[in-house]
């Protein structure tokens, strides 16, 4: 049988600490994609991820369900994000390989997907990266939540407490940037 | 469609945007309304393509796969969220040989000295050099004769005279009034000027007359303590030597079973890493024979 996530919440809050390590199972890979995509920093983004479960941890029993608890989830990452962000006063960083690891990329490889195809798609995914992190972090913020995380623009609205008409604004502006940067790009490495 | 430029209105932003992802909570009318709109207008037309281009592109960015450690389904999620076993991802062999090195550089910074010899068991820690002789009563006097703060500390079991010497700087046992008036002596003639040199003397003055009494009354018990010191000091020899062996076979047992462990963990190793570099070079090997193939064909071609 598979529980909500608010039914895990009730039994977590009673006690049932499985309970709580199978939501942690079940949303440790969209919280840690956030983080990441949102900090640029794989070790930054793990420990974001783990201060999230461990803050949730805590703060379940005044967990009263008035948001979804994916929502209640984003919202303490989001949080962690942005002190994250102003303690470093920095922009994001990209992690950009020296060297390309043919042994990892090999076992990254779908089975159809050639070496050729392969490395294409690393280079590509790194350039979206990159200019992700020129996005200002209302913008990067509102595209992520969208774009990975599937949420409607009310539910980003109430997350990070503005008009749903401001969310949208933010969503076009940051494409608009991301389509000029990535066809520049684009350019630079034919 | 028409080079015109878009007269959408305010919200033309929100439009495209609500029109791209499909917007499930906007009004179907505003829909309908910017549907129309787009039929006739290059410039929106143009903006919904190439955002759906960047929409694609954005879908290609996947984050580097992540190794957690916070899920542990059998244990307390707190503890297990707090303890990451990020070493476990070590190979087995590498976290023995930083053991090793860490045994070694402490014992090299505590400069630890164990010795087993004809003297006795003998370990010392600290930064001065020893101060030598066999007498720990001895070592002592000579030690604070040289006017020497011997900082380290040392236990030294002498089988000979049974003697426990103290660390430096501690008062000699009871039954060691000979070095103890060696240690009195020493100190007397390093220091003829300290001020405490007459209250000294009265010491050792009043030791000597102590240690003349008590010779005297015990001189039968001495013999008697003699003899037991003896057969004691054989069996506790006896006694470490067994415990010695018995440590040296437990060492070797745990040496032989890390080596085990040690080779069984790089033999997996191996094996992985042999299976993932033939999994690429089968994946390099196969574009290679296209590649080759295609040169053929490209010869072939430019041949006709």
């Amino acid at each position: 049988m598979t529980w909500t996530d608010e039914e895990l919440v009730a039994k977590s809050v009673g006690g049932d600490h499985d309970s709580f390590n199978e939501l942690v199972l079940r949303w440790e890979r969209p919280i840690y994609a956030l983080a990441y995509r949102t900090i640029g920093r794989e070790e930054d983004a793990r420990d974001v991820c783990q201060e999230t479960f461990l803050r949730a941890f805590r703060a379940l029993p005044g967990f009263r369900g008035q948001a979804k608890f994916s929502s209640w989830l984003y919202r303490i990452a989001l949080n962690l994000c942005r002190d994250w962000i102003r303690r470093e006063r920095r922009a994001p960083v990209v992690q950009s390989p020296e060297d390309v690891d043919l042994i990892e990329m090999a076992a990254a490889a779908e089975p159809s997907e050639s070496i050729e195809d392969l490395v294409a798609r690393k280079d590509l995914s790194r350039l979206v990266e990159k200019a992700m992190t020129l996005l200002p972090e209302e913008q990067r913020t509102a595209i992520v939540l969208k774009e990975y995380h599937g949420l409607t623009f009310q539910e980003i609205a109430e997350l990070v407490g503005c008009p749903l008409s401001t969310v949208k604004t933010r969503v076009y502006q940051g494409l608009i940037v991301l389509r000029r940067e990535l066809s520049k790009n684009s350019k630079a490495i034919r | 469609m028409t080079e015109i430029p878009c007269t959408y209105g305010d919200d033309r932003d929100a439009a495209i945007v609500a029109f791209l992802y499909d917007d499930a909570d906007g009004s179907p009318a505003a829909r309908a309304r910017f549907e129309t709109h787009l039929q006739n207008c290059a410039q929106c037309h143009a903006d919904v393509a190439a955002l759906r281009g960047v929409r694609a592109q954005l879908a290609r960015w996947s984050p580097p796969e992540p190794t957690f450690a916070m899920t542990n389904p059998q244990s307390n999620p707190q503890s297990a969220i707090r303890n990451p076993q990020w070493w476990q991802e070590i190979p087995a062999w590498a976290q023995v040989a930083a053991a090793l090195l860490f045994l070694g550089v402490s014992a090299g910074i505590a400069n630890l000295d164990v010795r087993y010899d004809h003297n006795g068991l003998s370990v010392r820690t600290g930064w001065s050099p020893r101060a030598g002789g066999s007498d720990g009563a001895r070592s002592v006097a000579r030690a604070g004769a040289a006017g020497k703060s011997d900082v380290s500390e040392t236990l030294e079991l002498t089988p000979g005279t049974n003697n426990v010497a103290p660390p430096a700087g501690m008062a000699p046992a009871s039954g060691m009034a000979q070095g103890a008036g060696d240690v009195v002596q020493s100190l007397v003639v390093s220091d003829q000027t300290a001020p405490w040199r007459a209250d000294l003397a009265a010491l050792e003055r009043r030791l000597k007359t102590e240690v003349r009494a008590t010779q005297a009354s015990s001189t039968a018990q001495t013999v008697r303590a003699v003899s037991t010191t003896d057969a004691d000091v054989s069996r506790v020899r006896v006694l470490l030597q067994e415990s010695e062996k018995r440590q040296q076979r437990e060492l070797a047992l745990r040496i032989a079973e890390l080596l085990r462990d040690v080779d069984a963990q790089r033999h997996a190793d191996l094996v992985k890493i042999d299976r993932t570099l033939g999994q690429a070079g089968v994946e390099v090997m196969k574009n290679r024979q296209q590649l080759d193939q295609m040169n053929l064909l490209y010869r072939a071609s430019q041949r006709q």
